[in-house]
């Protein structure tokens, strides 16, 4: 419905057929709108969660494309799988707890082992949630990371979530889209980021520390770089807002070209981020002082996300102090 | 491409040839999913026969009628019906159940594009069903949506999901049939977990539902037509079957897994032989 992109964001493979509504939106109800509008294949379901998952838009604006199934998330993805085995491109839509956890052997039967293009797309990563222990997804990088044909994409914010639908319909075959809430406007004048499958983005570059980071940590990073920057210490900061596939030649080069590496992540530190980077040096033999900022392997509980986050460890301090004790150690 | 037009008697003769392709693929694997092959015969002789709009040259044309397995362990009969229909060649059926064989225990869709779903984790084929459902109708094809679900998997709490959700949407171009002959691992299913009366539960949900006896080919094929012609709603056949159907002295026992030995497979051979009266 539109000419190609006019921002350049990435090498996708038909960026013509998302258009450039998809790509240049700084929210998922209008990229996900934009790209229904230029592919007659995308429908849309929800599990009574329009508002909090954007859906909205395509449920008032495309009626025909909206299928509202109620408190039910096993059922929707079945649904999804039915849906994208009769020829259609399902997006699926709740929390991200929900969306993954409550419906692990169902994503692995009906979208991940027939590698449908099931399109999951899960709301509230990590601690970011004052419901508490039952709405944070701690563990679901972990486990769809661990789903065979299953992508798994936590883009950094409204600037690279047009680039992350994009990426999420590039690819043949099952996605994970790991979402915040948007808490504010998005800056317009922030510029957009691309967001390819198994590649990092270095957004900023350094020599003492490399820091390796996803979604919303993503700002952290940055955060931490100005601390450390404050400290004499420069660092590189790269968004690895591809979980999987991973770009593990990124991950390796910069292990090689820094004496510290940190991950950050708004997940468990076991099985995501942090996990895949430090899989990914051991098989690549790069031994490195290398650190994980993350959930310590604890259940957390209710709280507003500063606070969580300051308790759990997940600021741009925390991340700094790591790089900082990291290169104490002899 | 319109339904095939056999008669009741031609449908009760594919019947019989898949009860004999059963009891000789379990004994080929000693022990295996007969009881219930031998009951849902009648079923699947009933649907790929008689009701399924398929191309026997092209699988995945959209336009066909889907049927998903949901009791996807259900495999002797199965694929002795893919291969009576011509969509499976023959001599695949040799290897069934063998190391690097696509015809497993559990129907997967290595088989191809009549396998329309990987089930075999229960509960989860009628969801898929409602997709297909729900897809076919806004894509304007005519397709129906069939799923066969055992009575045990009743149990399993997305079938009840999927259930409000196919009423909910007012999928008319879906035809569950629930195979209630009564046996899971455990048991007889109603000493498991009480399930009577069935088709109530289901007409409370919004269904058109339907008891049937699911060894008369006659009341099959009666409510086939009726689903058919149902508006506005989704069809449930709860269909009565018999385990062991068709071979006397099987008939009845209730047995997840049975064994067959050489001598009683060929007793069950020489009953299926026979030329009906």
């Amino acid at each position: 419905m539109s000419d190609a992109p006019e921002v350049s964001i990435g090498g996708f493979k038909d960026a013509r057929r998302y258009g450039r509504e998809t790509l240049s939106a700084r929210s998922y109800g209008k990229a996900l709108l934009a790209a229904a509008q230029a592919d007659p294949r995308i429908v849309v379901l929800g599990a009574d969660l329009t508002q909090p998952t954007e859906t909205y838009l395509i449920r008032d604006q495309m009626p025909d494309r909206f299928f509202m199934l109620g408190i039910q998330e096993a059922n929707m993805v079945g649904v999804a799988g039915g849906m994208a085995r009769a020829g259609d491109i399902p997006f699926a839509h709740s929390f991200c707890v929900f969306i993954t956890r409550r419906v692990y052997d169902q994503v692995a039967m009906q979208a991940a082992y027939p590698k449908l293009p099931v399109k999951l797309v899960g709301f509230i990563p990590g601690l970011a949630t004052e419901l508490g222990v039952s709405h944070q997804a701690i563990d679901d990088v972990a486990l769809m990371r661990a789903l065979p044909n299953m992508a798994v994409i936590e883009p950094s914010g409204p600037e690279q979530i047009g680039a992350a639908v994009a990426a999420a319909l590039d690819y043949d075959g099952p996605v994970y889209l790991r979402l915040a809430i948007a808490r504010a406007r998005p800056d317009e004048s922030a510029p957009l980021q691309p967001l390819e499958l198994g590649k990092g983005l270095v957004l900023r570059e350094g020599a003492d520390v490399a820091i390796l980071a996803s979604g919303m940590m993503v700002a952290e990073a940055l955060g931490a770089a100005d601390l450390l920057q404050a400290q004499g210490l420069s660092a590189t900061v790269a968004n690895m807002a591809s979980l999987k596939p991973f770009d593990h030649a990124l991950t390796e080069r910069l292990a090689r070209a820094h004496p510290v590496m940190v991950t950050a992540e708004n997940h468990s530190i076991v099985g995501g981020l942090g996990s895949v980077a430090a899989e990914t040096l051991a098989l690549a033999g790069v031994a490195t002082r290398f650190g994980m900022v993350g959930v310590q392997d604890v259940f957390a509980e209710g709280g507003t996300t500063p606070y969580l986050m300051d308790k759990y460890g997940l600021t741009a301090r925390h991340i700094a102090d790591k790089a900082l004790a990291l290169r104490r150690r002899a | 491409m319109t339904r095939n037009t056999y008669s009741v008697p031609e449908l009760e003769a594919r019947a019989r040839v898949l009860r004999r392709h059963v009891v000789r693929l379990v004994e080929k694997v000693k022990i295996g999913y007969l009881q219930q092959g031998l009951g849902a015969a009648d079923i699947f002789a009933a649907l790929y026969f008689g009701e399924l709009r398929l191309r026997e040259n092209d699988p995945d044309w959209p336009g066909r009628d889907r049927c998903i397995l949901s009791t996807a362990h259900n495999t002797a009969v199965f694929y002795a019906t893919l291969v009576e229909r011509g969509l499976l060649p023959p001599a695949l059926l040799d290897s069934y159940t063998d190391d690097g064989s696509a015809l497993e225990v559990n129907a997967s869709e290595r088989v191809g594009a009549l396998v329309e779903a990987t089930c075999g984790s229960l509960g989860q084929g009628l969801s898929v069903a409602v997709g297909m459902a729900l897809s076919v109708r806004r894509q304007k094809l005519d397709s129906r949506v069939y799923v066969i679900l055992g009575d045990g998997e009743l149990q399993e709490g997305q079938v009840w999901e999927a259930a409000l959700a196919a009423a909910g949407h007012d999928l008319d171009n879906l035809c569950m049939i629930i195979d209630r002959n009564c046996m899971q691992v455990e048991g007889h299913t109603d000493k498991v977990v009480r399930m009577d009366p069935v088709g109530a539960k289901f007409a409370a949900f919004g269904w058109h539902a339907v008891d049937i006896d699911g060894n008369d080919m006659g009341q099959l094929t009666a409510a086939l037509d009726a689903a058919r012609g149902t508006r506005g709603k989704p069809t449930l056949i709860v269909a009565n079957t018999l385990a062991g159907s068709g071979v006397p002295f099987l008939e009845g026992q209730l047995a997840h897994l049975a064994r067959l030995t050489p001598e009683d497979a060929a007793r069950a051979m020489a009953i299926l032989d026979e030329v009906p009266a």
